[in-house]
């Protein structure tokens, strides 16, 4: 029982961390059509603005997470302005390459300027050992999965109660309608890279003290947002979080209990699994966020 | 013409050696090849310092196979087809050397290995195999038994925990041999992706089998956020390794916490303490902490390959890549860091086997093995 309460615990922040990336990539798709094959970097970049702010900068953890966070909206910015603008309206094959080469620049110039050895950023959070009921854990994997539902719930509130959210989810039904009644669609572009880019960086500053940092960190992250993204309902960003503690869960479970070299494989055969059993995704209704 | 006719020899300048050193230059494994970039231009520049190999310069060239077996394919066709190299030190990874080896046999380019542990590489070298390849390093088939000996004196039960790969395979598969006949119970075997930060799900499995002790196949860049995660769940079993655990890398990634690694045994070839010049001089001039892979290429440069050019040069007054080849099977080096350098027929050398403890945030030499064939019985 308290093996099998490890694994879940253990899934749920996995889920977190699939959840954080996820929703950024469901949001840039569900507003803006476009699927970011360079999120896995996003949140890369993100665990090494945290940890020059938390390592070299010897800023205390919570205003190292803020700087991480701030600096990846402003990236998600300029990001949006330099290479998604020139190909928001070209055809998918073009942002397909112009997102994956941007990818692979991105890991390659970390490379350069951060080095190959992995950093690890460990804080008292993830240093410290807590026992409840015989589970050990650290304040961090809780701290993981209390900043996510915080984090979701702020994000909620903003779609739904803010002019801003209101704006993006009008544009995920219908972009030219958006146009027509005056909501400035370039705006609301760029403020949903920046939401997203921002929550890239707060998931690496939630997690990379429990993990290490490298230059390809995000390349498999990616994919399994990937997965989480087509399970939930393409674009569905509640659809999306949900899948992507299905996904965190299942995976634990069967490294823990069938086989931990293939529990990679585990969260994909879930999803080729799902779309089978429904090709729209778990949730998939409709492309809207 | 005739002008040309009347030069003495001497006036042209000697043509440069070129010496190409393959390793995982990007990827999840990049930290090695960082490491052999670093450690080859020193040695190269050291060299050259002294006036070269017999007079002449050595030119170095890098080729990246990113620890697998197809890009080091393309590697060796560019240092050979682009950069004209006349030998190859490397491939650092175990399925990137097996890779490379029908390459380098087609392409006619001897290749000196420095740090590729898997026993099929000695099996399908030399007499009967491939003439080109020759291996400075020992493998695990050769460490595993007296590695086995030793831990089973410490504990009855061990489960092994290997990166998914051509290294972690080929050691699992010898400890599993090595660890019947030494007596200790293998309990489990657990496989791992290289990459992976999240070791939870394999750590309570390992809670859930109990052994007594843990033998770890794996690198610094994994085996630092797996010990965290190992000292997080409070398992407290005897721990052995193979891979760089044991080293200044990963040392240099638990700064918050040296003693994370406490009581780690590690079986090896190569710690910066067998060579403390050589370390005092990569951290004057690389201002971080010597690594094992890129010593090792440099080890495997200078008392394999300068003195297998200079024989070949001695003979034949050649060093192109079929004297070297030849110069390489007849060396014989007595005094390396590492022990002596001579290949045997199968175009394996012997050096010495050495474990290293680590404790405290120090490595400590806890006992030097000298191997022969005699270890694979």
């Amino acid at each position: 029982m308290e093996d099998l309460l490890e694994q879940l615990l253990h899934g749920l922040t996995l889920g977190s961390m699939y959840a954080m990336v996820a929703t950024g990539l469901a949001l840039m798709f569900g507003v803006v059509r476009l699927i970011n094959f360079a999120h896995g970097e996003f949140f890369m970049l993100g665990a090494y603005a945290f940890w020059f702010s938390f390592k070299e900068l010897h800023l205390p953890y919570a205003v190292a997470g803020v700087a991480a966070a701030a600096a990846m909206t402003v990236f998600g910015v300029v990001y949006q302005r330099t290479v998604i603008r020139a190909i928001l309206d070209r055809t998918w094959h073009v942002q397909l390459i112009a997102t994956l080469a941007t990818s692979i620049v991105m890991t390659n110039l970390a490379m350069i300027v951060f080095g190959t050895q992995a950093k690890e950023v460990p804080t008292t959070l993830s240093s410290t050992v807590i026992t409840v009921g015989g589970l050990r854990t650290t304040w961090q994997r809780l701290l993981v999965v209390a900043g996510a539902l915080v984090v979701f719930g702020a994000l909620h509130w903003f779609v739904t109660r803010t002019k801003l959210g209101k704006a993006m989810r009008a544009m995920s039904q219908n972009r030219e309608a958006c146009a027509v009644v005056g909501v400035d669609v370039q705006k609301v572009a760029l403020v949903t890279f920046a939401v997203s880019a921002a929550l890239a960086g707060i998931a690496a500053a939630l997690v990379t003290p429990l993990f290490n940092i490298f230059p390809d960190m995000g390349a498999l992250l990616a994919l399994k947002a990937f997965a989480a993204v087509i399970v939930g309902g393409f674009g569905y960003v509640n659809g999306a979080i949900a899948a992507s503690f299905l996904i965190g869960i299942a995976e634990s479970l069967a490294g823990g209990y069938v086989s931990y070299a293939y529990k990679d494989a585990f969260a994909f055969l879930f999803m080729i699994a799902v779309l089978l059993w429904r090709p729209q995704g778990l949730f998939g209704r409709r492309i809207g966020i | 013409m005739l002008a040309l006719a009347v030069l003495p020899a001497g006036a042209q300048a000697p043509q440069p050696i070129r010496v190409g050193f393959s390793s995982a230059m990007s990827g999840p494994s990049a930290i090695t090849g960082e490491g052999v970039m670093w450690g080859a231009t020193m040695a190269v520049d050291e060299i050259n310092a002294k006036g070269g190999i017999m007079g002449r310069k050595v030119e170095v060239y890098f080729g990246d196979n990113k620890g697998t077996p197809g890009e080091a394919v393309s590697a060796v066709r560019k240092l050979v087809d682009v950069d004209k190299v006349d030998v190859i030190v490397g491939q650092t990874h175990s399925g990137a050397c097996l890779g490379s080896m029908p390459i380098i046999k087609e392409l006619q380019v001897p290749q000196v290995t420095e740090s590729c542990s898997n026993p099929k590489i000695r099996e399908m070298s030399g007499k009967g195999g491939n003439e080109w390849q020759f291996r400075v390093n020992i493998d695990d088939l050769m460490m595993a038994n007296a590695f086995a000996k030793y831990i089973a004196k410490n504990a009855r039960t061990v489960s092994i925990v290997a990166q998914n790969d051509d290294f972690g395979r080929g050691a699992a598969t010898a400890y599993d041999a090595a660890f019947k006949k030494s007596g200790a119970k293998l309990v489990s075997t657990e496989f791992f992706d290289r990459g992976q930060s999240d070791y939870r799900p394999l750590l309570t499995r390992l809670k859930r089998s109990n052994p007594e002790s843990l033998l770890l196949v794996m690198l610094a860049n994994e085996g630092s956020v797996f010990m965290r995660q190992y000292r997080e769940l409070g398992l407290n079993q005897k721990i052995y390794a193979r891979g760089s655990l044991a080293t200044a890398e990963f040392l240099g990634q638990v700064t918050d916490n040296p003693s994370i690694g406490d009581g780690i045994v590690e079986a090896s070839y190569w710690t910066a303490a067998l060579d403390p010049e050589w370390e005092k001089r990569w951290l004057e001039r690389w201002k971080t902490p010597v690594r094992i892979h890129g010593s090792l290429a440099a080890l495997a440069f200078k008392y394999a390959v300068v003195p297998a050019i200079e024989q070949a040069i001695r003979t034949t007054g050649r060093a192109d890549r079929k004297s070297i080849r030849d110069a390489l099977t007849q060396i014989d080096v007595k005094d390396t860091p590492i022990g002596p350098i001579k290949f045997d027929e199968y175009h394996q050398a012997w050096i010495n086997m050495i474990l290293i403890e680590m404790r405290g945030g120090q490595l400590k030499i806890i006992e030097k093995i000298t191997t022969s064939p005699a270890l694979l019985q």
